[in-house]
């Protein structure tokens, strides 16, 4: 009886996840985000979580171009990272316009004018991952 | 107490030494990262289930396990990671290395740290998976009957002083091989008068520095393919030997394999891993079954998990995951780790498993901080003293990270 109850669970289960489809994900806010850049944020969010959740990069506070070609580099050469020399160039595209929105963010909050640009207006364009 | 005081003191040194910026370095590049996970299990099917880890019961209440973690990249070549744990075993030095990387092919790595083995171990971190708990080859510590089994297979992390070759290379833009070998200090009883399996505790506190010279051997070797901007699929295959007794005569030989398929956001993962173990069997009065002649001092213990990740909403993911394991061969029944031959019952026989069943869930109330719960089925092939074969437990618990 047991197992013919975590066979139905099983089932059920599996047809429901199959249900999801992969992009179910897609943040709203990140569907905000300007075309060109919006392929740059897919790959780094592909990439980027296969090992972690996206909370790590986005939420470590580096808005420094080098610090985060070296952190890149550093996740690139981790095994079965999957991010290869061609796809850290969108990831760091992508971690520049994040930079500088959010340095722009801090600055507004700190009453300082904001001097970086911003690729999207208003908090609700950040890319709010949690993944 | 003072050995872990010790390394307490002389781990957050190290995190803190690194974390602080330095002027003579200004141009290093220094990361600070952390996680904290509060969980809390609870086993209603077992009324005998204590809270206080002890080396034979299962662990039911509150657990906590937090890291520390300095990521430095000193130079274009030279980068230094230090993390301290605090959670299984106190306070624990589980990174402090460098790496120096000449190319892409080729970094070595010295000083302590979790050789490459396996998949799992590089999420190992509970920020780094939806689940509470590990998959049960690598578990250290949260099964049910824990001292029945003396946890997984390979528990993880299993953070050894040594060094390591490791490297990457891509083939183009869509084929990617790791691999690394390595000699590090293995896994170690030095306190039982007959050694039969591993002291976890030994092996990971006292044995910063250790008499038994000879160090453990293993390598990895993994192919991961990416389809487009699809996903990827990781096949890999690792190896790790070496003796865990005094005297080096024991022999224990770890292999393992993993399959890891992402198709867009949702993840199959799964990996197998077999530890074939010497014991000494100088005094028979301590096994439960006769010597057999042949193959009579070794068992195999192994174990598989197979688990799948969706996300389901933008905060919600859903977790199912099937994993067991199978021990063979003979039992002591003297506990291990307690440095006597003292009987203790083991209510293992020569061929025992253990299957269980997850579903997790693992809600993110905002991007650093996440709810975790699951659902856990247990089936154990033999009784425990109360006539129980299955059990039913629950995880619920909170996990931060920054």
């Amino acid at each position: 009886m047991r197992k013919i109850v975590a066979a139905i669970a099983a089932g059920g289960l599996s047809l429901t996840l199959l249900g999801c489809p992969g992009g179910h994900v897609e943040e709203p806010e990140a569907m905000a985000l300007p075309p060109d850049l919006r392929a740059d944020y897919d790959v780094f969010a592909l990439r980027c979580s296969k090992c972690h959740s996206l909370a790590r990069p986005l939420n470590s506070g580096i808005d420094d171009d080098e610090f985060w070609k070296k952190y890149v580099e550093r996740m690139r050469r981790q095994p079965g990272s999957g991010i290869s020399v061609e796809d850290s160039v969108p990831i760091l595209r992508f971690l520049h316009a994040y930079s500088l929105q959010e340095r722009a963010k801090r600055e507004q909050r700190t009453g300082v004018l904001p001097g970086g640009a911003s690729f999207v207006e208003g908090d609700a364009a950040v890319p709010e991952g949690g993944r | 107490m003072s050995t872990r005081a010790l390394i307490a003191a002389v781990g957050i040194s190290l995190v803190v030494a690194l974390a602080a910026r330095s002027p003579a370095y200004a141009d290093e590049e220094k990361n600070f990262a952390g996680s904290a996970q509060l969980d809390y299990h609870l086993v209603p099917s077992e009324p005998g289930a204590v809270a206080a880890p002890g080396p034979s019961t299962t662990f039911q209440g509150f657990t906590v396990e937090s890291a520390l973690k300095v990521a430095v990249d000193i130079s274009d070549h030279l980068s230094a990671n230090v993390k301290v744990c605090y959670g299984c075993h106190g306070f624990e030095l589980d990174m402090a290395y460098f790496d120096f990387r000449f190319f892409d092919e080729l970094d070595l790595r010295v000083g302590r740290f979790s050789p490459t083995f396996g998949a799992f171990n590089l999420r190992h971190d509970p920020a780094n998976h939806m689940t509470s708990d590990k998959p049960l080859p690598y578990d250290m510590g949260r099964m049910l009957r824990k001292g029945d089994w003396h946890n997984g297979v390979l528990p993880s992390p299993f953070p050894m002083n040594g060094a390591e070759l490791n490297g990457t290379h891509w083939m183009g833009n869509v084929a990617q091989l790791d691999y690394a070998v390595y000699a590090a200090t293995g896994f170690k009883n030095d306190t039982d008068p007959n050694p039969t399996d591993f002291n976890l505790q030994e092996s990971h506190l006292p044995y910063y520095v250790t008499s038994d010279p000879r160090p453990a051997a293993g390598a990895r070797l993994a192919l991961t393919l990416k389809a487009g901007s699809a996903g990827d699929m990781t096949l890999g295959a690792s190896w790790m030997s070496g003796t865990y007794d005094p005297t080096n005569r024991l022999l224990y030989v770890i292999v393992g394999g993993d399959f890891a398929l992402r198709i867009g956001h949702t993840a199959l993962r799964m990996e197998y891993l077999i530890r074939r173990q010497q014991m000494d069997t100088s005094n028979p009065d301590i096994f439960k079954y006769t010597i057999a002649p042949v193959d009579g001092d070794s068992f195999t213990k192994q174990g598989a998990y197979v688990e799948i990740e969706q996300p389901v909403t933008r905060a919600l993911d859903v977790l199912a995951r099937a994993d067991g394991m199978l021990r063979i061969g003979n039992v002591s029944n003297a506990a291990v780790g307690s440095g006597t031959e003292a009987a203790a019952y083991s209510p293992l026989t020569n061929q025992s498993w253990v299957g269980r069943e997850t579903l997790a869930l693992a809600y993110a109330i905002e991007r650093n901080f996440r709810l975790k719960g699951s659902v856990e089925l247990w089936e154990f092939s033999y009784n425990d003293l109360a006539g129980r074969e299955t059990e039913l437990s629950f995880h619920l618990g909170a996990v931060g990270s920054f």
